[in-house]
C-alpha cells in the first residue's frame, strides 16, 4: 500500500456509456490482481486537491493491466477527464479474488452496477480456458458489452432477475462472483442469495462471493466506516475485500 | 522542540510537534504507517474505544456531501480490554505518544476504564469523548472520574454543546480541551433515498470551530490548553487555529482525502512555531519551499535592507 502519483495517458470511448482511461502508474500498481482496487483523487502539480468535490477518493477497479506500468480503468462517459491529468492514487486496496484450483466454469453477475470490478479476471481466466458467463441484472442491463471478448457469454436477466437456463447456469458454475451497486448492497446480496437458494439447495462456502464497491474513506482499515458484520467477525472490505463470502455475510 | 499540551500537574503530555490525527481517523495503531511518516506527528489519537464491544452501524453510513462527507460508523471496536491487548505491542513500537480515545458512556463503565488504563504504560494520555446529547452534570461526573487517572486527560467536547460545557469540564479536572468533535448532521443518501445521521466532515467546519476556539480561548483560564479540531485541510488552516489560541491541532478527514497533508501540516506547523519563537523568517520552514528559494529570498531581503540604508 503506497500513495503514488499517476497521470492519464490516453482516453478511449468503449461504448455509449463508458470510457477507458489509460493511466501511467507507479510500478507497484502494475502488479495488482483481480479484486484489488485503487483510491483515486485528482490533484494539481503541487499535490493540492483540485477540488473538494468529490470529497472522498473514488474507488477505481482496473479492467486491464498492460506492460510499461499502464493500468486501464473504466469510468462513466459523462465524467470529464483530460490526457495529462495528474492523479494521486492509494493502492492496491484490498485482497485479490481467490479462485478454486480446479476452476472450469465461472459465473459473474453484475447487479445494479457495471461489471468493471470483475473485468480484470477475464484475460487470465480465458487464457486458462475457463468458461465465463456474465449475467447483467437490474440497471446493469444498460451496460453495453460489445468491447468484451467474444469468448465471454453475456446474458441479460429479465425484470424478475431470472434468465433462460438459469438452473443450468448456476449448477454449472464452480464459483460465482456478484458485484453489487452502491446503496442497498446488503439488500442486493439478499436478492442474489434468495435466487441461488431457490435453485441450488446447498450453497457451500468459498463458492459465491459478493464484490463490494463501498465508498472507502481511508482504504487502509483505519476509519472502520466500511465495516461489515460477518458471522463471528467484523470485516473491513478495504483490507479484507473487495470480495466477501456470501454465506458469511449477515444479511438482516 | 517540546510542547506541553496538557495542563501541568500530573504526568504531562509533551509532543515535539503540535499536530496529531483526530480520533477515528487513523485506526488504533499504525494503519497509516505506509502512507505517512508518523515520526513527523506529535502524537497518535486512537479510534474510539468503549468498555464493551460495539458493532458497526447498520444501513448506509457514508453520504457524500458537496465538499464534505457525512459518516456514521457506530464506533465499531472490540471493547477496551481487547483494544489494549491487541494494540499494546504496536503502541510500544511507535516513536510518538499514544492518546487513547475513550467514549464516555456511564459512570460505572468509566470507573472500570480508569482501572484498566492506568497501568498501561504504552498509553500516554486519554482523550475522553463526550456524547453529543450529554447533560452537564453527567459530563462533569464522567470527567471527574476520568481525572482520577495518573495520565493526562483531554476532554473532547461535542460541537453544539462546547461553549456551554467548556467551563464545567475544565473545573472538573480536564487537563486540556479538544474543540471539538465533528458536528452531527443529517443528509439524504442518494443511493437509497434514506436520511442518514452522522458526523459531518469537510473544510466548511473550520470557520465555525475557529470562531469557537477564539471565543473560548479568551474566556477560559490561560493555563488550560486548547487543542483545536475541525475542518483542517491545509497548513494555513492549522496556523489559523494556533493564532486563535490553540496549543495544538487535530486533523480529521483531510487525512483520508490527502494522507500526506497530515504530515505536511505537521512539518509546517512544527517549523512555524519554532521559527516564530526564534524570530526567524516565518516562511523559511515551509516544507514546500526549496533550499535555493530560501537562499534567494534571504539575498533579496538583504538587498532591500542595503537599499533602504
Amino acid at each position: 500500500m503506497k500513495e503514488t502519483q499517476a497521470y492519464i495517458e490516453r482516453i478511449k470511448r468503449v461504448n455509449r456509456g463508458h470510457q477507458r482511461l489509460e493511466l501511467a502508474v507507479d510500478q507497484s500498481l502494475s502488479a495488482m490482481l483481480a479484486g484489488q482496487a485503487m483510491l483515486v483523487r485528482r490533484i494539481d502539480k503541487d499535490y493540492d486537491a483540485e477540488q473538494w468535490d468529490p470529497y472522498l477518493r473514488e474507488l477505481w477497479f482496473p479492467v486491464e493491466i498492460q506492460a510499461r506500468n499502464i493500468v486501464i480503468v473504466e469510468r462513466p462517459a459523462r465524467a470529464q477527464f483530460l490526457p495529462g491529468q495528474l492523479l494521486s492514487i492509494i493502492g492496491p486496496v484490498g485482497r485479490p479474488f481467490r479462485f478454486r484450483h480446479n476452476l472450469r466454469n465461472i459465473l459473474l453477475i453484475a447487479y445494479h452496477t457495471t461489471p468493471a470490478a470483475l473485468l480484470l479476471m477475464l484475460p487470465p481466466l480465458l487464457a486458462k480456458q475457463v468458461g465465463i458467463t456474465l449475467v447483467l441484472m437490474g440497471s446493469a442491463r444498460r451496460y453495453e458489452t460489445g468491447h468484451l471478448s467474444e469468448e465471454v457469454e453475456v446474458i441479460q436477466a429479465d425484470d424478475n432477475l431470472t434468465w433462460p437456463d438459469m438452473v443450468m447456469t448456476l449448477g454449472w458454475a464452480d464459483q460465482v462472483f456478484v458485484v453489487v451497486g452502491q446503496g442497498d448492497e446488503l439488500g442486493y446480496c439478499r436478492d442474489i442469495m434468495r435466487l441461488m437458494r431457490e435453485r441450488h439447495a446447498d450453497i457451500p462456502t468459498n463458492y459465491a462471493f459478493a464484490v463490494m464497491q463501498r465508498e472507502l474513506p481511508c482504504g487502509v482499515g483505519a476509519c472502520h466506516a466500511c465495516a461489515l458484520n460477518l458471522r463471528g467477525a467484523l470485516k473491513l472490505p478495504c483490507v479484507d475485500g473487495s470480495a466477501v463470502d456470501l454465506t458469511n455475510l449477515r444479511l438482516n | 522542540m517540546a510542547i506541553e499540551i496538557a495542563r501541568p500537574g500530573k504526568t504531562s503530555l509533551i509532543v515535539s510537534t503540535p499536530v496529531m490525527p483526530a480520533a477515528g481517523t487513523v485506526g488504533f495503531g499504525d494503519r497509516y504507517r505506509s502512507l505517512i511518516d508518523i515520526d513527523k506527528l506529535g502524537a497518535i489519537v486512537t479510534n474510539p474505544a468503549t468498555i464493551e464491544p460495539w458493532s458497526p452501524a447498520a444501513g448506509a453510513r457514508i453520504v457524500s456531501l458537496d465538499a464534505g462527507v457525512l459518516i456514521h460508523t457506530g464506533l465499531p471496536n472490540p471493547g477496551l480490554a481487547k483494544v489494549i491487548s491487541q494494540n499494546r505491542r504496536t503502541w510500544a513500537g511507535l516513536p510518538i505518544p499514544v492518546v487513547l480515545h475513550l467514549v464516555g458512556t456511564s459512570l460505572d463503565q468509566m470507573k472500570r476504564a480508569v482501572e484498566m488504563i492506568d497501568d498501561v504504560d504504552e498509553i500516554a494520555a486519554v482523550e475522553l469523548g463526550l456524547r453529543d446529547d450529554i447533560h452537564e452534570a453527567d459530563a462533569v461526573e464522567l470527567v471527574a472520574e476520568a481525572a482520577r487517572m495518573e495520565k493526562p486527560l483531554l476532554a473532547r467536547l461535542p460541537f453544539y454543546e462546547a461553549y456551554h460545557l467548556a467551563w464545567p469540564i475544565a473545573e472538573a479536572g480536564a487537563d486540556a480541551l479538544v474543540l471539538t468533535a465533528a458536528p452531527r448532521g443529517t443528509a439524504r443518501d442518494r443511493h437509497t433515498g434514506r436520511l442518514v445521521s452522522g458526523r459531518v466532515y469537510g473544510p466548511l467546519i473550520k470557520p465555525m470551530t475557529l470562531r469557537l476556539v477564539g471565543k473560548l480561548r479568551r474566556q477560559l483560564p490561560a493555563d488550560l490548553p486548547i487543542i483545536a479540531s475541525g475542518g483542517i485541510h491545509s497548513p494555513q488552516d492549522a496556523r489559523d487555529y494556533i493564532e486563535a489560541g490553540a496549543i495544538a491541532v487535530q486533523v480529521d478527514a483531510a487525512t483520508w482525502a490527502q494522507p500526506k497533508m497530515l504530515e505536511r501540516i505537521a512539518r509546517d506547523l512544527g517549523g512555524w512555531i519554532a521559527t516564530r519563537q526564534r524570530d526567524a523568517l516565518p516562511d523559511e520552514w515551509n516544507p514546500d519551499m526549496s533550499h535555493t528559494e530560501a537562499i534567494q529570498r534571504r539575498a533579496a531581503q538583504a538587498g532591500s535592507r542595503r537599499e533602504s540604508n
